[in-house]
C-alpha cells in the first residue's frame, strides 16, 4: 500500500508534502513551521511507544504527534 | 535635554539562544514581573551604549506573530506598543538560529513588515561555522534591508556590534516595511494565516537563494548521537538514568545543603531566643517569623538544584528529547512529555516541580501539570509514612505471609499519589480544560554544549524569583499560623486541664492490670509531669489546645470523626497547614511531648509510644489503630496541608483561584480516601 499521509511512513524515508489538510490553529503551527506542501521531510524516527515522531525538514528536526502527522498528505518524490 | 530611555524589544524562536544574548547584552535584568492582566513573565534589562540608556525587553519564544498562544499574543502586543507599561519598541532586535535560516527568516520577516527598525543577530553562528554552513552576511543584509550581525555571546563575536547597530537603527529614520509577498487573502478552506505561511515560506526560499550555502544537513556526528538518544531501547535506558541522576541530586544532595541552612537558622534562633527576654516579642520572632524565613530559604538548594539541572538539558537539547520520550506516555491522561521533568521533581518537593513547569509552553498542560504536581508524594510525607508505617503496620499480613507488608503500604502510598495523579489530569483534561486539540509542534534543537553563563543564571533567577515572589507571602503566612496556634493565652485553663490530664492517667494506671503493655508508658507520663521539662511539655500542648487552632480542632471533629480521627488528630492535621511534616512535630506537642524531634530515632521512638498509649477521652479504647493510621496516612498522601506550595502555585499561574481549587480538590480527595481506608480496614477487621 502506498503511504497517503505522514503517520504511515517508514522510518527513514523522506517524502514530499502534497498538503496540509485543515485551517486550525493545528494546520496553521504546522505550515509555520515549514511543514508546506512541496518541501521534503525525512521520517527519522519514532519514539519508544510509536508516538510521537521525529521529522527532519528545512534543515532541522522536528516532533509531531502521529495524530498531527496524519493530517499531513504527502505524495511521491 | 537628554534623551529617554531607547526600548529594544528581543524576539526570537524558542532555543536559538534568546537568553544567551540578553545576558550577554545586559546582564542581569532589572526586572522580572508579568505583563499585566496575563501570566507571561516579562523580563528587562538595561544598559547603556553611546550615552543612550536602552531598556532591552524579553519577548516570549515565539514562532509567529500570527498569534495563537497568549505568549505569542504578548509579544505581538508589545511590537505594536500596544502593551500598557511597556513604550513601542524603538527597534526590534531579531535572534535568528544561523544553523536554521530558512525556519528562523520566518519570524524575522514577519517582524520587518512590522514598521519599527529591525536589527537581525544572527546567532549561533561559530556552530554554524562549525557545521560548514555558509551565510553571505552582506547579501542577507542587502536583501532585507536591515542591518544582520553574525554573533557568538561565549566568544564576545558580534556582541559591541550589536550594540552599534541597535543604537543607529533605533534613533535613524523609520524604515520602509518590507513587502516579501503580495497580501495573500484566506479562502474557505484555506484561512489567511495559512495561505500566508505558504507564501511566505515560498519568499523566503527565493529570499535565501544565493544567501545560504554549503551543507545543510545535519553532519554525520550530530545525527549518530541524536539516533542513541532516541532510540527506542537505549534512548529509554539513558533517559532513566539521567532523570535517575537528576532526581538524585534534589533527592540525596540537596538535603545536606537544606540541613546546613536549617542548622544555620536555628542558630540565629536559639541566639536571638537568648538575647531577647522570654515573652510574646521572642516568640513571635523566633517561632513566628524565624521560623518562616527558615521555612522558605530551605527550599532554594532544591530549586537552585533543579533548574541547574534543566537549565543543563535544556542548553545541550536534551529537554525536548525527554519529552519527545515520554510523550506517549502522559498524553493519555490529558498531559504531554513536557510534564514529565516537573512531575518526577514533584517526588523530592513540590515546590521547584511547579516552579519547573515553567518549561512547558503549552499554558493548558502547564496548569495540568502545576494542579496534579502536589499529589507526587514528597520528600515531606515520607516521615508521616515512615513513623506511622514502622509503629502500627503489623510486619507481615495474615494469610499473605510472603509479603513485606510495611514497605508494601509505603509503595501504595506513592502509587496512590500517581493513580489518583493521572485520573485527576485525566477527568479535567475533559472536562474543566477540554477544548480544541492542542497542537504538539516542537523543535528538536541540535545538540549543543551548554553554556555555564546561561545555566548558572536560569539557577539563580529561579531561586532568586522564589525567595522575593513566594518567601515574603510564605513568611507572612507563617506569622499568621503562628498568632493562631498561640492565640489566646489562658494560663488558668492549661492549670485545669494539666490537673485533669494528671487525674485520668492515674485513673489509667489504676484501672490497668500488670499486664498492660501501656502501664509503663503511663507510669512514664504521670512521671513526666512532675519534672520542669516534662510540665513545660504538658504546659505547652494544654496551651496550644486553647489556641485558635486547637479549638478550630475540637469543632473539626464531626468532620474528622468519620475518618477513624480524635479531635487530637484533626488538631495535628489543621496545624499542619504550614507543611506536612510538621504534623509529626506537632502530634509530639498536642501529646504532651514537647518539640520532640520525630527526624531522630528518640524522638521518633518518644512519639510512637505515646500514640500508642493515646486512648479516646474517657474511654479504654486506642485512638491508634492500623484502620487510623492508613487514614491518616491516605490523608496525607492526596492533602494539600502545605502552605508554601499553595503560596508558589499562585505565584505561577498569577491567580489565587488555582491554589484555592487545589487545595479544596486535594482536600476533599483526602478526605474520601481516607474515609474510604477507614471504613475498609474497620470492614475487615484490620
Amino acid at each position: 500500500m502506498v503511504a497517503v499521509s505522514l503517520d504511515d511512513v517508514a522510518v527513514g524515508t523522506t517524502v514530499r508534502v502534497r498538503d496540509v489538510a485543515g485551517g486550525d490553529a493545528v494546520a496553521i503551527r504546522l505550515l509555520e513551521m515549514g511543514v508546506t506542501p512541496g518541501v521534503e521531510i525525512r521520517l527519522v524516527g519514532k519514539a519508544p511507544f510509536g508516538d510521537p515522531l521525529e521529522l527532519e525538514l528545512r534543515g532541522y528536526r522536528l516532533s509531531i504527534r502521529r495524530q498531527e502527522a496524519a493530517r499531513v498528505a504527502i505524495g511521491d518524490r | 535635554m537628554t534623551p529617554g530611555p531607547l526600548t529594544v524589544a528581543l524576539l526570537g524562536n524558542p532555543n536559538v539562544g534568546k537568553s544567551t544574548l540578553f545576558t550577554a547584552l545586559a546582564g542581569i535584568p532589572t526586572r522580572v514581573g508579568n505583563y499585566p492582566g496575563v501570566t507571561v513573565e516579562e523580563k528587562v534589562g538595561r544598559f547603556t551604549h553611546r550615552g543612550r540608556a536602552i531598556d532591552l525587553v524579553d519577548l516570549p519564544g515565539t514562532y509567529s506573530l500570527a498569534p495563537q498562544s497568549p505568549d505569542e499574543r504578548v509579544a505581538v502586543d508589545v511590537l505594536h506598543g500596544r502593551m500598557p507599561g511597556v513604550p513601542r519598541p524603538d527597534c526590534i532586535l531579531v535572534v535568528a538560529d544561523a544553523t536554521n535560516l530558512p525556519r528562523n527568516m520566518f519570524l524575522a520577516t514577519q517582524a520587518l513588515e512590522v514598521g519599527v527598525p529591525v536589527v537581525v543577530a544572527l546567532a549561533l553562528a561559530d556552530v554554524a561555522d562549525r557545521k560548514g554552513i555558509r551565510i553571505d552576511v552582506t547579501e542577507l543584509s542587502r536583501r532585507l534591508g536591515c542591518p544582520v550581525v553574525r554573533v557568538a555571546p561565549p566568544t564576545g563575536e558580534g556582541v559591541a556590534a550589536i550594540r552599534d547597530s541597535v543604537v543607529e537603527a533605533a534613533v535613524g529614520p523609520p524604515p520602509q516595511p518590507l513587502r516579501l509577498a503580495a497580501q495573500e487573502f484566506g479562502t474557505a478552506a484555506r484561512p489567511a494565516a495559512a495561505a500566508e505561511a505558504i507564501a511566505r515560506y515560498a519568499a523566503i526560499e527565493r529570499l535565501l537563494e544565493g544567501v545560504v550555502g554549503g551543507s545543510d544537513t545535519t553532519p554525520l556526528m550530530e545525527d549518530r548521537i541524536d539516533a542513541i538518544l532516541t532510540h527506542r531501547f537505549w534512548g529509554t535506558l539513558i533517559f532513566a538514568g539521567v532523570m535517575l541522576a537528576m532526581f538524585a541530586s534534589i533527592f540525596w544532595l540537596a538535603p545536606p545543603l537544606m540541613d546546613l541552612i536549617s542548622a544555620g537558622m536555628d542558630r540565629l534562633s536559639a541566639f536571638v531566643a537568648g538575647v531577647l527576654p522570654e515573652g510574646a516579642i521572642r516568640s513571635l520572632i523566633v517561632d513566628g517569623i524565624l521560623a518562616g524565613v527558615s521555612g522558605t530559604v530551605v527550599f532554594v538548594p532544591q530549586i537552585a538544584l533543579l533548574f541547574l539541572f534543566v537549565a543543563i538539558l535544556e542548553g545541550c537539547g536534551y529537554l525536548a528529547r525527554a519529552a519527545y520520550l515520554m510523550d506517549r506516555l502522559l498524553v493519555g491522561v490529558g498531559l504531554s512529555g513536557k510534564s514529565f521533568i516537573p512531575l518526577l521533581s514533584s517526588f523530592a518537593c513540590a515546590i521547584p516541580g511547579i516552579m519547573a513547569a515553567r518549561t512547558i509552553e503549552n499554558r493548558r498542560d502547564r496548569l495540568l501539570t502545576i494542579l496534579v504536581a502536589p499529589l507526587m508524594s514528597c520528600s515531606a510525607r515520607l516521615p508521616v509514612y515512615l513513623l506511622l508505617c514502622g509503629a502500627f503496620v503489623p510486619d507481615r499480613a495474615a494469610g499473605l505471609p510472603w509479603l513485606p507488608l510495611k514497605a508494601a503500604v509505603l509503595a501504595g502510598l506513592y502509587a496512590l499519589g500517581v493513580v489518583v495523579a493521572a485520573v485527576v489530569a485525566w477527568v479535567l483534561s475533559r472536562t474543566v480544560f477540554h477544548g480544541p486539540p492542542q497542537p504538539f509542534v516542537m523543535e528538536l534543537p541540535g545538540w549543543r554544549w551548554p553554556r555555564p553563563a546561561v545555566v548558572l543564571e536560569r539557577a539563580r533567577e529561579a531561586a532568586w524569583s522564589f525567595l522575593q515572589n513566594a518567601g515574603t507571602l510564605i513568611v507572612a503566612l507563617s506569622i499568621v499560623l503562628w498568632a493562631l496556634m498561640t492565640y489566646p493565652r489562658n494560663e488558668q485553663a492549661v492549670d485545669t486541664d494539666i490537673a485533669a490530664l494528671r487525674q485520668s492517667i492515674d485513673e489509667r494506671i489504676k484501672a490497668a492490670d500488670d499486664n498492660d503493655p501501656d502501664r509503663a508508658e503511663l507510669v512514664t507520663q504521670l512521671e513526666a509531669l512532675d519534672t520542669a521539662d516534662g510540665l513545660a511539655a504538658a504546659r505547652q500542648g494544654a496551651a496550644q489546645r486553647y489556641s485558635v487552632l486547637g479549638r478550630a480542632g475540637r469543632l473539626v471533629e464531626p468532620l474528622v470523626k468519620p475518618l477513624g480521627w480524635d479531635w487530637r488528630i484533626g488538631c495535628a492535621a489543621l496545624a499542619s497547614f504550614p507543611a506536612r511534616e510538621v504534623v509529626l512535630g506537632t502530634l509530639g506537642v498536642i501529646y504532651n511531648l514537647g518539640d520532640v524531634d520525630p527526624g531522630e530515632a528518640e524522638g521518633a521512638t518518644a512519639l510512637e509510644r505515646r500514640l500508642k498509649a493515646a486512648r479516646w477521652d474517657g474511654t479504654n479504647r486506642p485512638v491508634f489503630t492500623l484502620p487510623v493510621a492508613l487514614s491518616i496516612m491516605v490523608f496525607f498522601a492526596l492533602c494539600a496541608q502545605c502552605a508554601s506550595t499553595l503560596v508558589v502555585i499562585g505565584r505561577e499561574t498569577g491567580s489565587w483561584v488555582w491554589p484555592v481549587v487545589t487545595f479544596a480538590y486535594m482536600t476533599a480527595l483526602a478526605w474520601l480516601g481516607a474515609f474510604a481506608i477507614y471504613r475498609i480496614g474497620l470492614a475487615l477487621g484490620w
